[in-house]
């Protein structure tokens, strides 16, 4: 039987920083992955002659070089990676849309959205100014109990359709609650999205998968693909050897799991289905991508911008819904809306909406597909009100259901973000389990691969 | 090792966890989380190079040891003498 000194549960980001960061000072570890492509949430697939890229619209957390602090740079330096290996792009810019065509742009540089804050809602203008006071002097990774960001920003802000609008991309950014989130959770995305801002490598996501992995490699690292993990053997309150799919057992000193924790307690074995059911999310998407010639660009509104969260429900709600599909609140993205990527001869306009799990589970085989290019044409509709009518030029398009998330992450119920319960300090019940990625709590692609490093750094390198 | 190979090997760890550290003019009594902007994610990759290279356990008490880079000649020294 092989042994390892660190086995790790899943090749998304988090378990790639965390077998960098664990490779990187000699220990032998291995990353089990069960699909044939690595990067869980944030991977590829070929089509057409076209590469696709899933989960990836916009990084966070931009830093430019040299700011030694910010979590991108501090990242990248706890993997040993040059962050000159990359060209990292910034968005153009990206609007919030509510009804009554109210809107708040931003981009990069906080002031501006400090500047439509201060147009749009002149009373709040200073109460703002002090939120992003509060957020940059915050220390959100202090351990605290869970408390409601709508009250404090009530509290903070007042105005109710400012907080909904400032609220939408910070919840579609990574939040596992239903209705309101954590404070904490609210700071660290509110500082990512808003005050660091959004950005995406000058490559695909292919590209920066393969960096990490050859990296991961050249410091001796191993990875399995299509090797789905089972069960553990436990004894003694420890995970002993993680078994897989085609009954190979392999021995593990520790093992960190990224699978999500109600896929974790599955593997423990006994695990009770009425805790494991109270850890899935219900907050799951569609998501529909389209790829249209370049030219379209000229002929769309918004064609300049990264992002567009629109929502014209009254009152918002962050909210499972309860028909299929909830067109009245989405997110367009234009990931070719970057600054510095070169010009293509094609364009993606990729379309999220809030879903309803339960319901597409519910579909036989046929309605499934009925239903996935029903609400597909439908969706098109309604973004044509926005962006203007592209349905014409689509030459290529593509739908994601909550099943399609489930059946390629492995997330429980499709739910993206994971549990809505944190295991903040990524402790399970066995001594020498951990648990990194979505459901330790920290969101985006920086967030995912800092849990990978900070798991790694407070469970097997600190010396007690 | 000698004192003097030790800060060497200190700066080159250093130099390796951030390439753009400027070590010229750093003062060895001076604490490096100041003179580096260095965090306590850095700091805690100073213990794990020396513990990949040399086999040395730094337990989490001692960390203020390695403040700067005197303080840690003067911790390794005994401790690397046979290296």
């Amino acid at each position: 039987m092989e042994y390892y000194d660190q086995v790790i549960i899943g090749g998304g980001l988090s378990g790639l920083a965390a077998g960098i960061r664990l490779a990187r000072f000699g220990s032998k570890v291995l990353i089990l992955e069960k699909h044939a492509i690595p990067g869980g949430l944030n991977s590829y697939y070929h089509r057409q002659g076209r590469l696709l890229e899933t989960g990836l619209h916009a990084m966070t957390n931009y830093a430019a070089p040299g700011v030694k602090h910010a979590p991108l740079n501090r990242l990248l330096r706890q993997l040993s990676i040059s962050r000159k290996q990359f060209q990292f792009c910034q968005q153009l810019r990206s609007t919030i849309l509510f009804s009554g065509n109210r809107s708040l742009t931003f981009s990069n540089d906080p002031a501006q959205l400090a500047g439509e804050v201060a147009r749009l809602f002149p009373d709040s203008a200073e109460r703002f100014l002090d939120l992003v006071e509060l957020v940059r002097n915050h220390d959100p990774f202090q351990p605290r109990p869970w408390s409601s960001a709508r009250a404090r920003l009530a509290e903070l802000l007042g105005d109710p359709l400012l907080i909904n609008m400032l609220l939408w991309p910070v919840m579609i950014y990574g939040n596992s609650n239903e209705h309101d989130m954590d404070f904490d959770q609210f700071v660290i995305m509110f500082s990512a999205l808003y005050l660091e801002g959004m950005f995406r490598p000058a490559g695909s996501i292919k590209e920066f998968l393969d960096l990490l992995v050859n990296h991961f490699r050249e410091l001796g690292g191993e990875l399995r693909l299509r090797a789905p993990v089972v069960r553990f053997a436990v004894d003694g309150g420890r995970v002993n050897r993680v078994v897989l799919e085609s009954g190979e057992e392999i021995g593990a000193g520790q093992v960190i799991s990224t699978a999500g924790y109600p896929a974790t307690l599955n593997f423990m074995g006994q695990a009770d289905p009425v805790e494991v059911a109270s850890h899935h999310g219900r907050m799951s998407f569609v998501e529909i991508i389209n790829i249209l010639p370049a030219s379209a660009r000229a002929e769309l509104c918004y064609a300049d911008n990264t992002i567009i969260f629109y929502n014209f429900d009254e009152p918002f709600d962050y909210r499972c819904p309860d028909a299929a599909v909830n067109l009245n609140c989405g997110v367009i993205c234009f990931p070719d809306n970057f600054h510095d990527l070169p010009e293509r001869a094609e364009m993606q306009l990729r379309v999220t909406h809030p879903a309803n799990y339960q319901i597409w589970r519910g579909y036989s085989p046929e309605e499934y597909r009925d239903q996935k290019s029903r609400w597909a044409e439908q969706s098109a509709a309604k973004v044509a009100e926005i962006v203007g009518n592209y349905r014409p030029k689509v030459l290529y398009q593509d739908v994601f259901t909550p099943l399609t998330v489930e059946r390629f992450t492995g997330k429980a119920a499709g739910a993206i973000y994971g549990s809505p319960l944190k295991v903040r300090d990524g402790r399970t019940p066995l001594q020498n389990l951990f648990v990194a990625g979505t459901d330790q709590g920290y969101l985006g692609i920086v967030g995912a691969m800092l849990s990978g490093v900070t798991m790694v750094n407070q469970h097997i390198f600190s010396e007690k | 090792m000698n004192r003097q190979e030790i800060r060497d090997v200190i700066l080159e760890i250093i130099q390796d966890i951030d390439e753009d550290s400027s070590l010229e003019n750093l003062k060895d009594d001076q604490p490096l989380r100041d003179q580096l902007d260095l965090d306590s994610m850095d700091f805690l990759d100073i213990v794990m190079e020396l513990r990949k290279r040399y086999k040395l356990q730094i337990p989490e008490v001692d960390y203020p040891e390695l403040a700067s880079l005197a303080s840690c000649v003067n911790y390794l020294e005994p401790r690397l003498q046979e290296v």
